[in-house]
């Protein structure tokens, strides 16, 4: 058991401790330690909840064959422990050694990328990121990797510029050089579990997943976080001291995906960008989703299980994955068990997880019985926002063209992720033609009774929701 | 001039800039924190520091009895309180400081703090305000013919009303302050300010010293935009505060959630308008009653409505109008300026008028626009007596009708109308004539003090600010060229004001054309002294044949007799002879607008020094099913008369393009029932992201057309392009009215979020 943390940073081995009366806590942000140190105050707050990515900085992890995978990733939500085995860039490291600026960094310059500058450093380590994973990025590639990142100067067209013009040398550049380098460090940094202990809190980072579990039974009122994309915000805007957290980020096995011929097993602990990609080619409505799911900072911490543990009602994933009739797996250090997400979700912000249970895995059908499935969310801005209205549609067909089954599950319409039970139980053995629908939309008012608040008003998601059927409707035909 | 990257782009993109929270401090700096008021409208019955006082590295707790000067912070009106007495008008109120040693520590010493309070029926909307007449203070009129008499015999006579809503300025940098106490009464005062001087002269008289004590200084801000014109002084005020009671540096950085709820917002507008018209869709009168949400206290409603009822009229020559104009007091945090400053609310009207006199009309919207224009020869008066000098439109309206294919592109979107009913596309053009210049006209100067050293190098000082707008980036090239020598030479330095006293606020529209033309005088007072000693030097060796002063001139880092050009010395080894040569090498500029002057009572002048121009053409698709718009493409040709540095300016029209969207499309707030603001973090409240760009989003120059008042021939740009996001706006218009052909006039406010949009229609529907 370790009870330091360390990682690499300007090129060296940084190891903290928790323990010997420091400023810093396990619940110290990466971006609030940064902005202690002398040297690298380029990170900036502009939020401190991932809504503006003005503290982007890039981690370096090992990744297989000794390489280095390189994510972009909020600062101002990451713990330091989170840091723990990985390489961490800031704005500070794009020079080379000559003083030299980086292809992004002057691509930036010369594009007019920067106004008042405030924004810049976060999207220069976007631009980075994207450097280091997308050769001659597509203009979608180029947005996404900068959709995290407010502007408020340039209406972003020259920094669009900037990374297409930055992003064709293979990805090359002076950490290429340094690879091997950082690799023996990374590899140097014990993979053992940690535990710190302060005056006020004790963090556990387990490495594998029956010590997880039994860390989860001693400790049933632990706080679970992988990505803490969520928990984080109860430090950085609730300014609240957590007193008992399990990281769950170094557990490998809740990282993996496994694949038969009938089923795909997701990791709950897999971040969301590597669920995206594991999904593009056999789910594409969850697909669809997670394309416009907060943004690429968010994603690459961000996990399915940790998104799903927290059973919002105004959940993204938690419609799509109903109407593709996922399964949840939840295991305790005596049982495993697997259920429905219906049966999962019991209220608002209520599942049917047991305190000593960990959400360990969602399953998927491969085959879907030729149903038609969709996905949607409506929100103020479509990307980076929080949904008003999220639906996840199925519909299977008798031979006749007649509604055989249909799952009709509204985000956003309830306390928690529902079903408009009238509207299906109208729509059922009916013809799947525009007057039905149109007559289905009416029961929607008997199915919910949403409320009024900062995402939209009542009338407001009661048609959007009626819409979204006829929306629906109209890509089945 | 040429496209120079923004002087301290270097710096931003390694991180090496250096803003307030980044500027090192000794280990002494204490956090310092503002106690706000929960309510909207509250008596304070009771209050008691004493645990707060007492709680762990706690310096300071002050309250209003602890100013030891004045207890005010209003720029114009003496009606904002630095810290409440004994009632709150607004959520968000300052009432008590904290100084602390530690951002957790000031936290803990806040949830100690005990206030009783008796709770009072707030006003929070424009409608009740109304009800209670709640006013501000008088109303103002503009007026121009009788608009009551062309209203009772024009052909054709609409009534109705727009809504315009709040729009939260979104620096990146939040309001920010680092004061740092000196000898005695000194105070160095690091605030992220527009305008240093009311920030220093606050600052003095709430410490109750003498002006010449408190020096305010700004290196750069990120991002500002209006929001940091006036309220950026309460900041530095609370923390000056507290650096005097603690006699340590002290700084103040805005959480941003405190930020959106203690600030203020661009206005919000209820307008009510009567218009009277031809056939033609010609405006023959036009009422209109204008009536702002000034929030909690004055601030600059007055200003930023005057504005407002100044570009009512936009380019459109209207002979009968009469515009009355109302501030209306809430129990909001009292707004401010924000970049348009009126003129967006203004505009807002205006268009949205001549949008439905079209759709009432059945013509295209763009045909009624042209109708309208300010003539060149004729019809080129405003409604408050300004002659419209160089007018833009005709050939704006020219170049880009055909660049942008309007009427082309008009009939391929009625077509694509006709054949899709879940998707609708719309198309709309919008102009811009932005009046430039302080309204209020004595703010029209600005001051410059320019350092050259004997290596060459020079120093420039002014008083402008740079929140990213590129100004000092500009002034470099102003100075560099005026010197005749290369960039690399020029420094421009943060903006101080004990080097450039009494200065007007980087606003308006104004920071170059004023501290450009500031910057220049100071170097022709130098060159003229440098000018006068090389005549000398030069005719030395030359006694027959002397140079003659007036022929000297300054070029390529050297300075050369005109006349005899082998007579040259490079520029550091002219500035080194002049030193030996005992001639002054530093010296200050001024500069005041001439030939402007405004009677603000009568509501009649010539209150602008020019005006800038330009149009804009978008075109959306939108889902009407679920209200979600995309914007396909947007073509803008914009008046930027000999641009002084294409790369800065075309960054300031595509920024201030989106940033106009943003206020049109899906910044939206909202307060509850009680005042509070719901939308008080970037979670609810949406600000565009690299998404919501145009798909195809085309910048164009209006070339060859120089100004000829202005600092080497330029036009600012600034302000003005966001008002082109107006074009998008009545392009979702157009779309939603599309779904009913276009018959029937959609209910439409600002902005058109997706609940706005799917709501008008299915108004229609009915």
């Amino acid at each position: 058991m370790q009870t330091t943390i360390s990682f690499v940073l300007d090129g060296k081995i940084v190891a903290l401790d928790f323990n010997s009366g420091s400023q810093l806590t396990p619940t110290t942000t990466v971006l609030n330690y940064l902005r202690s140190l002398p040297n690298h105050k380029g990170a900036k707050e502009g939020c401190a909840e991932g809504d503006c990515s003005a503290c982007t900085v890039v981690l370096g992890e090992l990744a297989a064959e000794s390489k280095i995978y390189y994510r972009s990733v909020d600062s101002c939500l990451l713990f330091l422990p989170m840091l723990h085995g990985k390489q961490l860039i800031t704005v500070e490291n794009l020079q080379n050694k000559k003083g030299q600026l980086h292809y992004v960094q002057s691509a930036m310059v010369e594009a007019g990328g920067s106004q008042c500058g405030f924004c810049t450093p976060g999207i220069v380590m976007s631009l980075f990121s994207l450097y280091k994973n997308h050769n001659m990025p597509t203009r979608e590639q180029i947005n996404d990797a900068i959709t995290g990142n407010l502007c408020r100067c340039t209406g972003y067209k020259p920094i669009v510029e900037a990374a297409a013009q930055a992003c064709v040398y293979d990805g090359i550049d002076h950490f290429t050089d340094d690879e091997l380098a950082t690799v023996e460090f990374l590899k140097s940094i014990s993979h053992d579990s940690i535990h710190i202990r302060t005056k006020d809190q004790e963090y556990f980072r387990p490495h594998n997943l029956n010590e997880a579990l039994s860390l989860k039974s001693k400790y049933p009122n632990a706080i679970v976080i992988s990505g803490s994309t969520d928990v984080a915000l109860r430090v950085t805007k609730g300014h609240e001291v957590l007193p008992q957290l399990i990281d769950l980020s170094g557990v490998d096995e809740l990282q993996s995906i496994q694949e038969t011929a009938d089923t795909l097993t997701l990791g709950a602990g897999m971040i969301l960008s590597d669920v995206h990609q594991a999904v593009k080619n056999n789910y594409p409505a969850l697909y669809a989703i997670l394309s416009v799911f907060g943004s690429q900072q968010i994603r690459n911490v961000a996990t399915l299980g940790g998104n799903l543990g927290t059973a919002s009602p105004i959940s993204d994933t938690l419609p799509v994955l109903m109407a593709y009739n996922a399964t949840i797996i939840l295991q305790s250090i005596k049982a495993k068990r697997e259920i429905s997400l219906d049966e999962f979700i019991l209220g608002y912000r209520k599942t049917a997880r047991k305190l000593d249970e960990l959400i360990t895995a969602v399953r998927l059908l491969q085959s879907q019985n030729g149903a038609i499935i969709k996905s949607y969310k409506i929100s103020k801005r479509k990307d980076l926002d929080i949904s008003s209205v999220s639906a996840g549609f199925r519909l299977e067909f008798n031979d006749n063209k007649t509604v055989k089954d249909i799952k009709l599950i509204y985000g956003g319409m309830a306390d928690r992720t529902k079903r408009a039970t009238n509207t299906e139980q109208f729509l059922l053995g009916k013809l799947w033609k525009r007057e039905i629908v149109e007559e289905a939309r009416l029961f929607i008012n008997n199915d919910f009774i949403p409320i009024s608040d900062a995402r939209g008003s009542a009338e407001f998601r009661t048609t959007a929701a009626k819409n979204l059927l006829l929306k629906f409707w109209s890509e089945t035909v | 001039m040429k496209q120079i990257p923004h002087e301290s782009a270097s710096k931003h993109v390694s991180g090496e800039a250096v803003y307030i929270d980044d500027i090192p401090v000794s280990d002494q700096l204490l956090i310092g924190r503002v106690v706000y008021s929960p309510h909207a409208h509250a008596k304070i019955k009771s209050f008691d520091l004493n645990e707060s006082r007492k709680s762990e590295g706690v310096h300071a707790v002050l309250f209003y009895k602890d100013i030891p000067g004045h207890n005010q912070m209003g720029p114009v009106v003496d009606d904002e309180l630095c810290l409440a007495i004994d009632e709150v008008t607004f959520v968000g109120q300052a009432m008590f400081l904290i100084a602390a040693e530690t951002e957790s520590q000031v936290r803990t010493a806040e949830k100690l703090i005990k206030v009783e309070y008796e709770l009072l029926d707030p006003i929070l909307t424009i409608e009740q305000a109304i009800e209670k007449n709640n006013l501000l203070g008088p109303p103002r009129t503009m007026q121009r013919g009788d608009a009551n008499e062309a209203l009772s015999s024009a052909p054709h006579v609409i009534k109705g009303e727009i809504r315009t809503g709040a729009q939260e300025h979104w620096y990146l940098e939040s309001q920010i302050s680092l004061c740092i106490p000196g000898e005695h009464n000194e105070m160095n005062v690091y605030s992220g300010t527009q305008n240093p001087t009311e920030t220093q002269i606050l600052v003095a008289k709430v410490l109750g010293v003498p002006f010449n004590e408190v020096v305010v200084e700004i290196r750069r801000m990120g991002g500002a935009f209006g929001g940091k014109e006036t309220q950026a002084n309460h900041i530095a005020c609370w923390s000056a505060l507290l650096a005097q009671a603690t006699k340590r540096p002290v700084k103040i950085r805005l959480f941003r959630d405190d930020d959106m709820i203690m600030t203020g917002k661009r206005h919000r507008f209820l307008t009510r308008y009567e218009v009277g018209f031809d056939d033609n869709g010609k405006l023959l009168a036009l009422k209109l009653e204008l009536n702002s949400d000034g929030g909690a206290a004055t601030d600059l409603s007055f200003a930023i409505i005057e504005r407002a009822m100044l570009h009512t009229d936009n380019a459109y020559f209207v002979p009968n109008m009469s515009v009355l104009a109302r501030v209306w007091k809430t129990n909001l945090p009292s707004n401010t300026a924000f970049r348009g400053f009126g003129g967006p609310q203004g505009m807002a009207a205006i268009e949205s008028i001549i949008d439905r006199i079209a759709r009432y009309l059945k013509k295209d919207t763009l045909d009624v626009r042209y109708t309208n224009f300010y003539g060149i020869e004729t019809n080129n008066v405003t409604h408050y007596g300004q002659k419209i000098e160089n007018n833009r439109l005709f050939v704006i309206y020219d170049q880009l009708m055909k660049s942008s294919e309007y009427y082309k592109r008009r009939s391929e979107v009625n077509k694509f109308n006709a054949t899709h009913e879940f998707i609708k596309k719309g198309l709309a053009c919008t102009p811009v004539k932005f009046g430039i210049s302080f309204t209020t006209t004595y703010l029209n100067q600005a001051g410059a003090l320019v350092n050259v050293y004997t290596d060459g190098t020079i120093l420039v000082n002014h008083g402008g600010t740079e929140m990213g707008q590129g100004l000092h980036t500009k002034i470099q090239q102003i100075a560099a060229a005026e010197f005749g020598v290369s960039l690399e030479r020029v420094k421009v330095d943060s903006t101080n004001t004990s080097k450039i006293p009494n200065t007007s606020a980087t606003a308006a529209s104004s920071g170059t054309d004023l501290n450009g033309a500031a910057v220049k005088n100071a170097i022709d007072i130098l060159k003229f002294r440098i000018a006068e000693e090389m005549a000398k030097v030069f005719s030395e060796k030359n006694p027959s044949n002397p140079t003659i002063q007036n022929l000297i001139q300054f070029q390529k880092d050297n300075v050369i007799d005109s006349a005899n050009p082998e007579r040259n010395m490079k520029f550091d080894e002219v500035i080194n002879l002049m030193r030996l040569r005992q001639i002054g090498l530093s010296s200050t500029g001024y500069y005041r607008t001439p030939e402007i002057g405004w009677d603000k009572q009568k509501g009649w002048g010539k209150p602008f020094y020019y005006y800038s121009f330009g149009m804009c053409v978008s075109e959306i698709l939108l889902d009407i099913l679920t209200g979600r718009h995309t914007i396909l493409r947007v073509d803008i040709l914009h008046d930027a008369g000999k641009s002084l540095n294409p790369l800065i300016d075309r960054g300031q029209i595509e920024g201030g393009f989106v940033q106009g969207v943003g206020w049109c499309t899906t910044e939206e707030i909202k307060w509850d029932d009680k005042g509070r603001l719901m939308t008080h973090s970037p979670d609810t409240y949406k600000i565009p992201t690299v998404q919501d760009i145009p798909k195809d989003f085309r910048v164009e120059f209006l070339q060859d057309y120089p100004n000829p008042i202005a600092i080497r021939q330029s036009k600012t740009v600034a302000e003005p392009p966001f008002m082109y996001g107006l074009s998008t706006w009545l392009a979702i218009k157009d779309a939603v009215s599309a779904t009913k052909n276009h018959k029937i006039e959609p209910e439409f406010s600002l902005p058109a979020t997706n609940e706005v949009i799917l709501l008008a229609i299915e108004r229609l529907k009915q």
